[in-house]
């Protein structure tokens, strides 16, 4: 039993780092239109920009971590959107597709090249004190973790609702020419959504590099696979619905090993998807969204 | 004259829209049957419940004395029911020919070890269906353009190879989805004339169409819709007599009456 | 870099009409070329390139089924040739079944599986299906991992025995190379037939226009999960070759990279063409071996690669550009249509 309850609080916190990364997926098929196959490396990127700020810094500043996790993904960011999206807004859909899975293997690539491929210790920014309360035991880390992605949510939201930018990001979603009609200027804002995404990303990079104490340039895809699939469980373009999508994998996996293998860890957010879509195509999304 | 086609009191209903109400209908064999009615009447949504692109809310559409409501639209296809669109879905990158070859595929039997061991029955579905493809764009006066890109001809032309695809099917009523959408006066004319011509070699038409001239010249019945009700029915003489119809196109306040000079819509 | 690239393109587009109109006389000489090419190049490592550029261009190809003649996005090919591999590998190393019964078992069973995977297209489409396809694809790829009984685990299978016909032992690259040439000519055989046929027509009306499709009769549903069946079908025939070519397998063999790879090849050579898949893996598998020195370079290579062909010829290196996959083109033809309707 207590077991069980520690895998529940784990897969919260571990939840909470899936449902940023899955904000940050869906705010890019929202905005931008397309899937994206880089995430995973987006995600990595941000961790190891926070990786080296502490290391260059020499102080584990936990702020500043986020901040440089932040703007390396942001210029990331741009790069994908530059590449992969600008000049194919109007083909078909495959060749967006396939541009970001190219990007994909040239950042890993390249990671590999400049960082290394081993796998570094991630220093613990935070002390690993535990708090009891009753039969539940969480640690400051994961306090830190769940706050941090309460607080950049937050933030978002804000942006969205209560900017011009959050406005104009929120037109270009539901239709871009009709955006362009009313003088947004979409093509900028998109990659401005784009970017704010990956920026996301890349702060949920650094806290699960966090989390596991580990980071090394492959281990991105599994995460950009599991941003995807809570980003497909929400319907792809809503971005609380796709929060509410990666607590449920994070959940669902945390628990599913008490039941299974640990080896099975990561079969569960696919079965999970799987069965959803089965029964409901859309995912938790009220109707089809349909457009991507 | 027996009756073809009959909807029974077809509704659909999407969410708070009443799109399509409580509305009968019955095409006799052998006739041209028009469905007018202005934007937003439900016309479209009404051809979409006859060829199973959408299931009625309520209602029954019945085919030749068979229930088909909720039917998929493939099998509705089978049944002998062939439609076009209102936006033509030609496939446009390929021929003129392949379009219509794909029209005659209900009509073949080939199956995949047919295909890979080019069996008999292969060959002879694939002479089947160049021969009649052939025949069936002569008909259309579409023959020299067999090898076009579908995606490549004039609007027309499209309009018309559409309707060949769809006769490839060999249906026994074909729905035509504003058929004039966008000709110009002569190609109106000539569609009519078509319409006419395969309506005397057996086929059973019916079609919506905005343009008032070309339906009356046309159809044998109209029926007129109306913010998804059916408001009047009948020889095309009845229809235009009728005062539903006239405040349906023009309203009914002094704009109708010409009191105001100012664009009439309803 | 548009601009400047467009006598690149134009150069294809040349060379693909050269190829188009002497379509029989190419054939030949490719046949004749692929039979010679090992006894030219007797060398291990050479023919073992080459036997790669036709495993990855048949599974390419049988993608091509799926994606690019009828439309489907399938992203889950390494899981079928996870399946076609480790159904041949447990029936040689367990039962002792000969490696020519489980090329026609393992093709079944993938297809099975191909089946049951195109079951939900009847729900989905689009990017639903693809991450179900992805999905599956990884699904495969842990339980081989995990199932320890069945597949070995990460110890994965050892020893899978060469196949033999008439006491004739197929032990060398070379050897193989003739049996995946003959797979890779039995598969463009039958895929032109099929596509060419009634069948074919229907992929490509899905492809093209679904509604219309249906509207024609076109049994969507049946036609997609035809087209997944057939395609399963030919990569686990080639993953039970596979398997013992490499005589190891392990889960590692069959990550999402492995899928990644097949689908680049496809892309890069052009869906929606025959030749297209062989063109993209002859490209592709060349390219990273002349890199092999350059180390993880090559693959930053490879992903340029994909990149610029993207950008300058969307439809791949022996796509047609009048194609519905050419993208841009689709923007004229809708163009041409709507200057159409106002002369009209």
């Amino acid at each position: 039993m207590q077991y069980f309850i520690s895998q529940i609080v784990n897969g919260l916190c571990q939840g909470s780092i899936y449902a940023l990364m899955a904000i940050g997926y869906s705010v890019i098929v929202g905005v931008v239109g397309f899937v994206t196959f880089t995430h995973g490396e987006v995600i990595i990127m941000g961790a190891f920009a926070a990786y080296y700020a502490f290391e260059f810094v020499g102080s584990m500043n936990l702020p500043l971590g986020i901040l440089a996790a932040f703007v390396a993904s942001w210029l990331v960011g741009i790069f994908v959107y530059k590449v992969c999206y600008e000049r194919f807004f109007k083909a078909p859909r495959h060749i967006a597709l396939i541009c970001t899975i190219a990007v994909s293997i040239l950042l890993k690539n390249l990671m590999q090249i400049v960082f290394g491929a081993a796998r570094k210790p991630m220093i613990n920014v935070i002390d690993n004190k535990i708090y009891t309360m009753g039969p539940v035991q969480i640690s400051r880390l994961q306090i830190v973790i769940i706050l941090t992605v309460v607080v950049l949510s937050l933030l978002l939201l804000f942006i969205f609702k209560k900017t011009r930018w959050g406005v104009s990001l929120r037109a270009i979603s539901q239709d871009k020419s009709a955006a362009a009609l009313i003088g947004i200027n979409v093509k900028r804002d998109a990659m401005v959504g784009n970017c704010i995404g990956s920026g996301l990303a890349g702060v949920a990079g650094l806290l699960i590099a966090m989390s596991y104490a580990i980071l090394y340039p492959s281990m991105g895809s599994t995460f950009g696979m599991k941003a995807f699939t809570a980003s497909v469980l929400g319907g792809l373009t809503s971005v609380p619905l796709a929060a509410v999508g990666g607590m449920c994998i994070g959940l669902v996996e945390n628990i599913g090993i008490t039941v299974t293998s640990a080896t099975y860890r990561d079969i569960f957010a696919f079965v999970f998807l799987i069965i959803i879509l089965l029964i409901r195509p859309q995912g938790f999304a009220s109707k089809k969204g349909g457009r991507p | 004259m027996s009756v073809l086609l009959e909807a029974k009191n077809i509704s659909k209903h999407f969410g708070g829209l009443k799109a399509v109400d409580g509305v009968n209908m019955n095409i006799n064999k052998g006739e041209i049957f028009g469905i007018i009615g202005p934007n937003g009447a439900g016309k479209t949504t009404f051809f979409n419940i006859c060829s199973g692109i959408y299931a009625p809310t309520a209602g029954q559409v019945v085919l030749e004395g068979k229930d088909i409501s909720g039917f998929a639209p493939e099998k509705i296809a089978r049944l002998g029911m062939a439609r076009t669109f209102q936006n033509i879905q030609l496939f446009k990158y390929m021929t003129v020919l392949e379009n219509v070859k794909i029209g005659f595929h209900i009509k073949t039997k080939t199956t995949m070890a047919d295909a890979i061991l080019h069996t008999k029955r292969y060959k002879e579905d694939e002479k089947l269906i160049q021969e009649k493809g052939m025949e069936l764009l002569e008909y259309l006066g579409l023959q020299n353009l067999a090898g076009t890109r579908a995606g490549n001809l004039a609007y027309g032309v499209q309009r018309k190879v559409e309707i060949a695809r769809a006769l490839a099917t060999d249906p026994k009523i074909i729905l035509l989805d504003e058929p004039a959408a966008g000709m110009n006066p002569n190609e109106t004319a000539s569609l009519s004339e078509f319409i006419q011509n395969i309506n005397k070699d057996g086929y059973t038409v019916a079609v919506i169409e905005h343009d008032m001239k070309f339906v009356m010249r046309t159809c044998h019945r109209i029926m007129v819709l109306n913010f998804g009700e059916k408001i009047c029915e009948g020889t095309p003489e009845i229809v235009q007599a009728d005062k539903l119809v006239n405040e349906a196109y023009f309203g009914k306040g002094r704009i109708a009456r010409g009191e105001v000079m100012t664009d009439g819509n309803a | 870099m548009k601009e400047l690239m467009k006598p690149v393109s134009g150069t294809l587009d040349t060379i693909r009409s050269a190829f188009l109109k002497h379509k029989k006389l190419c054939l030949l000489i490719g046949v004749v070329l692929s039979i010679l090419l090992p006894l030219v190049f007797p060398g291990g490592y050479i023919c073992g390139v080459f036997c790669r550029i036709l495993f990855y261009g048949t599974m390419a190809g049988a993608l091509n089924v799926i994606n690019g003649y009828s439309g489907q996005m399938c992203l889950g090919v390494a899981g079928f040739f996870a399946i076609g591999s480790y159904t041949e590998a447990i029936l040689a190393t367990k039962f002792g079944l000969s490696m020519w019964v489980c090329i026609l078992l393992s093709g079944i069973v993938s297809m099975i599986f191909g089946a049951v995977l195109a079951l939900p297209t009847k729900r989905l489409s689009g990017i639903y299906l693809a991450i179900i396809t992805l999905g599956f694809s990884e699904v495969i790829r842990i339980v081989c991992l995990n199932w320890t009984g069945l597949t070995g685990g990460t110890m994965g299978i050892k020893d899978i025995p060469a196949p033999t016909l008439f006491g004739f032992v197929f032990s060398r690259p070379r050897h193989y190379y003739y049996i995946f040439l003959v797979l890779a000519i039995i598969f463009l055989f039958c895929t032109r037939r099929v596509v060419n046929s009634r069948i074919g027509r229907a992929w490509m009306s899905i492809r093209e226009d679904e509604l219309a499709a249906k509207s024609l009769g076109v049994e969507n549903g049946t036609y997609k999960i035809t087209s997944f069946m057939y395609g399963a079908f030919w990569v686990g025939a080639i993953g039970a070759v596979y398997a013992p070519y490499v005589s190891y397998i392990d889960s590692t063999l069959f990550t999402l990279d492995t899928g990644w790879n097949v689908l680049a090849m496809l892309i890069i050579g052009g869906q929606g063409t025959l030749s297209g898949a062989l063109v993209g893996s002859t490209v592709i598998n060349t390219l990273t071996e002349a890199l092999r020195s350059f180390g993880d370079w090559r693959y930053v290579v490879y992903a340029l690669l994909i990149l610029v062909v993207m950008w300058v010829r969307p439809q791949g290196i022996a796509g047609a550009s009048n194609s519905i996959l050419a993208g841009e083109k689709e923007q004229k033809v809708k163009q041409d249509a709507e200057t159409k309707e106002e002369v009209c």
